[in-house]
This record gives C-alpha cells, sequence and structure tokens, in this order.
C-alpha cells in the first residue's frame, strides 16, 4: 500500500510550494531569512492564524463564518471603549472575549435551531456587530497611549521572540491537540463530514455546530484584544480586511495535510504562506498592487481544489 | 539535465531582474494609508515621480484603510532596510510602535498630513484650521451670511474634523445662518455610499430650505454635486464649497452644469515634492534635520480657488 505520487502531491504540494517559495525569496528578497525579519513573519502572521484558525473550526463543521472579521472589530471597539472610560486592561480584555464569545454562540443557536443557513446567519450577525461598532464610535476610533502591560500583549518580547508568537503558538498547539485528539474534536469533524451519519452513531451534532461557530468568536474576541493592543487604538472595522485573508488561508490550508478538508495545521501554514507572501513581495520592491493580485489568485486557485467542501459548507441547509 | 539548466536560467533572470537597479540607489519606501481615497494617491504618485526622478528606487504601498496592514508594511519595509521613508496621511498612534523601530533603525521618516511624531523627522502640513475657517467663511460669504445650510461631515479623520469644528465656531458667530441638516460620514471603506445616501435625504428633505452645503473634502462634494444635478438644481441655486483641490474640483467650479462654488486647494503634490527633497538634504546631502525644517511641521500654503482663478490652477 505505497502512497502514489499524486497523493504526494494532493497532501503536500501547496506545502512544498510554501518552501519553495521561502527558499525563493531567500535568495532573492535582501534580508528576508534574517532572524527578526521571520520573528516580524511571525508577528505579523498572528493576528490571521488565530483567526483563520477559529474560521476552520466552524469549516470543519461545515458551517461559514462570515461574521469573525467584524466581531473581531466590534470586540475590539468595546475593549477600547472601557479602557477609555477607565476600566481595567484585564476586565476589558476579558469582555472582549467574552462578546465574540457570545457572537459566535449566537450564530450556532441561529444555525442551529432556526435553521438559518450560516452563509445568511453569519452575514446578518456581521452587519449587526458593524453597525454596533460604528454605534459606539460614531465612526471615531478610541486611541490613546494605553497602559504599557497591555500594550505588551502585543508589543512585547520574551528574550528577542515576540509575546504574540508565543501566544499565536499556543493557539495553534491548543487548537491542533483539540480538533485532533479531543473526543470533542473528532466529533466536530464527523459532523462535519456526515451530519446524518454522526448524527445517527450518537453525536450531538447540534451541540458540534454551536461550538464550532462559537470557537470563532472566541477567536474573534482574541484577535480583538490582540489587534487593540498592538495598535493601541480601536476603529469600528480594524479587523475588516481579515475576512478575506482568514478565509484565503483556511481555503489554502484545505489544499494540503488532509486535502479537501478543513484542517487546523493547514490554516496556520496558509495563514503564514500568505503572510510570508506579503513580506517577501515588500522585500522584493513589488509594488502594492501586485500583492492584491496574486492574493486574488491564491484565492481562486485554493477554492478551485478545495470547492466541493466550501460549497457543502455554503449552500447545505 | 536540460531542464534543470532552464530552471537555473529562469531563475537567475528572474533574479537578476528584480535585483536590477538596487546597486547604490537611494531606497524610498512610500505608505499611503487609502490610495482609493484620491489626496493620498496624489500624495504618495507625488513623492514616487519625484524620487524616480532624482534617480531613486522607489517602492509604494497601500494600506487599504485598515490600520494593522499599515503597521506591518512599515514594519516590512524597515526590515527591507530602506534609506527613507515617506508616509502619506499615516496614523502616529496607532503605529507609533513601527515609527519608533524604524528610527531605531536609523531610517529617517518624514510624513505628510499625518501628524507629528517623536520618532520622524517631521509632518509636512497645511493649517487645516486656517483651511477650515477660509473654507467656512467663503460659504457664508456667498449666502450673505443669513438662511440655510447643509452640512456633510467627516470625523474619523483629524484634519476633516478640525475643519467640521472651525466650521462650527464661525457658525456659533454668525446667528442667521442656521444648519438645516448635517450628515456625519462613518463608513471609510464605502464612503461614497455612505455620502450619497445621507445627503439625498437631506436635500430631499430640506429642499428649498438650504442656500449652501459645506463639505468637509471634494470628494464628498463630488458625491453632492451629482446629487443637486439629480435634483434639478442650477448653477447659482445653492453654493457648495469644500476642501482639497485636484483637476477634478477645478472641472466642476468651471462647469456651467456643477454647483461646484469653490475648494481651498491643498498642494499635495508640492507637499510630497517637499517630503522627498527635504529627505534628500537630510540623508543624501547630510544637513541636519533643523537647516531644513526648524520645528516639527513643514507648513505649505492652501489657496482658495474659485470661477475667479480656476484658469490659472487648471493651466
Amino acid at each position: 500500500m505505497g502512497v502514489s505520487t499524486r497523493q504526494i502531491i494532493e497532501r503536500y504540494g501547496t506545502f512544498f510550494a510554501g518552501v519553495l517559495l521561502f527558499i525563493y525569496l531567500t535568495i532573492f528578497a535582501d534580508n528576508f531569512a534574517s532572524v527578526p525579519n521571520l520573528l516580524n513573519i511571525l508577528k505579523q502572521v498572528s493576528f490571521l492564524a488565530i483567526l483563520s484558525i477559529g474560521f476552520t473550526f466552524a469549516l470543519i463543521t461545515s458551517e461559514l463564518d462570515l461574521s469573525f472579521a467584524h466581531v473581531c472589530s466590534f470586540s475590539g471597539v468595546i475593549i477600547g471603549m472601557l479602557i477609555s472610560d477607565g476600566v481595567s486592561w484585564q476586565l476589558a480584555a476579558l469582555v472582549g472575549i467574552a462578546i465574540g464569545t457570545v457572537a459566535g454562540l449566537i450564530n450556532g443557536l441561529l444555525v442551529t435551531y432556526l435553521k438559518v443557513p450560516s452563509l445568511i446567519a453569519t452575514l446578518g450577525t456581521s452587519s449587526v456587530a458593524n453597525g454596533l461598532a460604528f454605534m459606539i464610535t460614531g465612526g471615531v476610533a478610541f486611541v490613546g497611549r494605553w497602559d504599557p502591560n497591555f500594550l505588551f500583549l502585543a508589543r512585547g518580547k520574551v528574550g528577542v521572540v515576540p509575546l504574540l508568537v508565543i501566544l499565536m503558538l499556543i493557539v495553534v498547539v491548543l487548537a491542533l491537540v483539540f480538533s485532533t485528539q479531543s473526543k470533542t474534536g473528532v466529533h466536530l469533524q464527523a459532523t462535519g463530514e456526515n451530519e446524518e451519519a454522526a448524527r445517527r452513531s450518537g453525536i450531538n451534532t447540534k451541540r458540534c455546530k454551536i461550538l464550532g461557530l462559537t470557537l470563532s468568536g472566541v477567536a474573534a474576541g482574541v484577535t480583538g484584544v490582540l489587534l487593540v493592543s498592538n495598535l493601541s487604538s480601536a476603529a469600528p472595522q480594524m479587523g475588516g480586511d481579515f475576512l478575506l485573508l482568514g478565509i484565503a488561508a483556511a481555503l489554502l490550508g484545505m489544499t494540503m495535510f488532509t486535502p479537501a478538508k478543513p484542517n487546523i495545521f493547514g490554516s496556520f501554514v496558509g495563514a503564514l504562506i500568505i503572510v510570508m507572501l506579503s513580506n517577501g513581495l515588500v522585500l522584493l520592491g513589488a509594488q502594492y498592487y501586485v500583492q492584491d493580485i496574486l492574493l486574488g489568485i491564491i484565492i481562486i486557485a485554493s477554492v478551485a481544489v478545495s470547492a466541493s467542501v466550501l460549497k457543502q459548507a455554503a449552500f447545505s441547509l | 539535465m536540460k531542464y534543470k539548466r532552464i530552471i537555473t536560467a529562469l531563475s537567475v533572470l528572474a533574479g537578476s531582474a528584480l535585483l536590477s537597479g538596487q546597486g547604490l540607489a537611494f531606497d524610498l519606501g512610500v505608505v499611503a494609508f487609502q490610495m482609493s481615497a484620491e489626496t493620498h494617491a496624489r500624495c504618495a504618485n507625488a513623492a514616487e515621480a519625484r524620487a524616480t526622478d532624482l534617480g531613486w528606487k522607489t517602492q509604494v504601498l497601500n494600506s487599504n484603510g485598515d490600520l494593522q496592514a499599515h503597521a506591518e508594511q512599515i514594519d516590512n519595509l524597515v526590515q527591507k532596510g530602506v534609506d527613507g521613508l515617506i508616509l502619506c496621511m499615516s496614523k502616529p498612534v496607532e503605529a507609533d510602535a513601527q515609527f519608533a523601530a524604524a528610527k531605531a533603525a536609523g531610517i529617517p521618516t518624514i510624513s505628510v498630513v499625518s501628524g507629528t511624531s517623536p520618532h520622524t523627522l517631521f509632518d509636512v502640513q497645511v493649517n487645516e484650521y486656517g483651511v477650515g475657517a477660509d473654507s467656512a467663511l467663503y460659504l457664508l460669504g456667498t449666502i450673505n451670511f443669513e438662511g440655510g445650510v447643509l452640512i456633510q461631515r467627516f470625523e474619523a479623520n483629524a484634519g476633516t474634523r478640525v475643519r467640521g469644528k472651525i466650521l462650527d465656531a464661525v457658525l456659533e458667530e454668525n446667528k442667521a445662518v442656521k444648519v438645516v441638516g448635517s450628515h456625519s460620514m462613518a463608513r471609510t471603506k464605502s464612503w461614497r455610499d455612505d455620502v450619497r445616501n445621507g445627503m439625498q435625504a437631506l436635500i430631499l428633505q430640506q429642499a428649498g430650505k438650504f442656500k449652501g452645503i459645506w463639505a468637509s473634502f471634494d470628494g464628498q462634494a463630488f458625491i453632492i454635486d451629482d446629487l443637486l444635478k439629480e435634483a434639478g438644481y442650477k448653477k447659482g441655486d445653492v453654493s457648495l464649497v469644500s476642501i482639497d483641490g485636484g483637476a477634478e474640483v477645478f472641472r466642476r467650479i468651471k462647469d456651467p452644469e456643477s454647483m461646484m462654488t469653490a475648494t481651498v486647494s491643498i498642494p499635495f503634490e508640492e507637499m510630497a515634492t517637499a517630503a522627498v527633497d527635504s529627505m534628500k538634504k537630510i540623508a543624501v546631502d547630510g544637513m541636519s534635520k533643523e537647516q531644513v525644517v526648524a520645528g516639527p511641521y513643514l507648513f505649505m500654503s492652501a489657496v482658495l480657488v474659485d470661477a475667479s482663478n480656476v484658469d490659472q490652477v487648471l493651466k
């Protein structure tokens, strides 16, 4: 039972492409492989990786969460408002994560009990979160030179390693272990792969879908905390651009390791490839529009490869 | 073997193409916060053009209005080791850590219409307070300091917010002018829709009750101008005044069908050019920052453009 070349390409093709990209950039982009730049890349990938891992949990249960970017912004705005009002940053951060969690839970309840397709339900939640963020801010960001301890979360270093990178790696490992080694994680995957079969085998599929979408909300809340810490400000659309990138990372992840299946490590590597490409293009001297063009090509290519699962997640009722 | 040779040759060619010009030329990084805004694009494009004239290698990045992307792009340029940074409409507070990293790496940074930072050499600015006053007084003058006006604001940007606050101060002193409707643009990414929806409602609701409209920047005024035309207004019915300048607003001021009355023209191209020239003096010619600009700002003058002088700026 040998593994065919085709299977190897299917499983590791994208990963090898990422490795080749790394080698290419190491050779042709000055400073790319320097330690400060590699740490810079890891720091930059943190936000995207955490968000895309959250999105992947929803996708594992065959549901889409299109609200995570605006929930992240809304969570950030609440944190900014609380800190500006003198609330301790620790409490504000907890409230921010709680908001993400509740938003995810609402998504889960809408999908499982009201039977609203996740594509529609999460678009609705996204719109509500966006509206609330603008209602609170009036469009004007909360900006301040806040408590250095809070800013340390995203800007601090442990030795030479940014704390943000350590936090991200903790999230990646926890998510990976949970999704592949725990009973609940296996139930999530079974629910996504064949809901009816999973239900008949005694798995509470409703609970699994609620959990998948809630974890996506948790990730949005955590990223909201880290973004506000990194930028020392909270704007109503601060997470908006992560929607496309987060989806792209998860889709890219679906093209490797377990082809056509959402997987945590794949999403992490997908996020890493996107950020590495973005950083490498800057170091190569590419103009801004080149990055958008390449990102679009990556999304189209990865969707083409993983289209069947995405279609199932987007349109299943 | 044949394929290996071809791949090697292609790699060398690609590498050579990418590395061409990476010799001793000054490497300038330009970051614009949101290139979809005309003023940001004018700043970045002018900086690039001037740097190219000087024989410099220039890389322009667009943050697409995203704060995190903006911070990351500055980080990436610092890692690239550019020789200088010019930031158009940047965010000194939000990207404070990145500004500090650039300074720590010895990269001189000049911002344009961004506000000052302890980590930059200086900020190239017009006096937004003066610009706001010019536009407000001009508008009120055209309606003889009485009657109703509509206001289109933008509070999320420091410059446009200041303009709006100065307008409020001018209105406070001129009680015969009544604000019959005010809309504040909140969304930066879909701002055109936001302005169109808000002002369309106000123009319909307050029809016949306003003689003037003030917009916090020209892009908003273009949308309002089109709405007024759609609503059947003719030149002279309403005075429309805003701020920024540029070819399109000058065209509209001259257009007999347009309500656009005046703009306070901010010389974004000259400001970006001055930023590049100052960078050359400091980073290439070895002049001290104080010899080039004494304080935290390099102020430049804005010019009020209306029918009386639009032909001069259109030349």
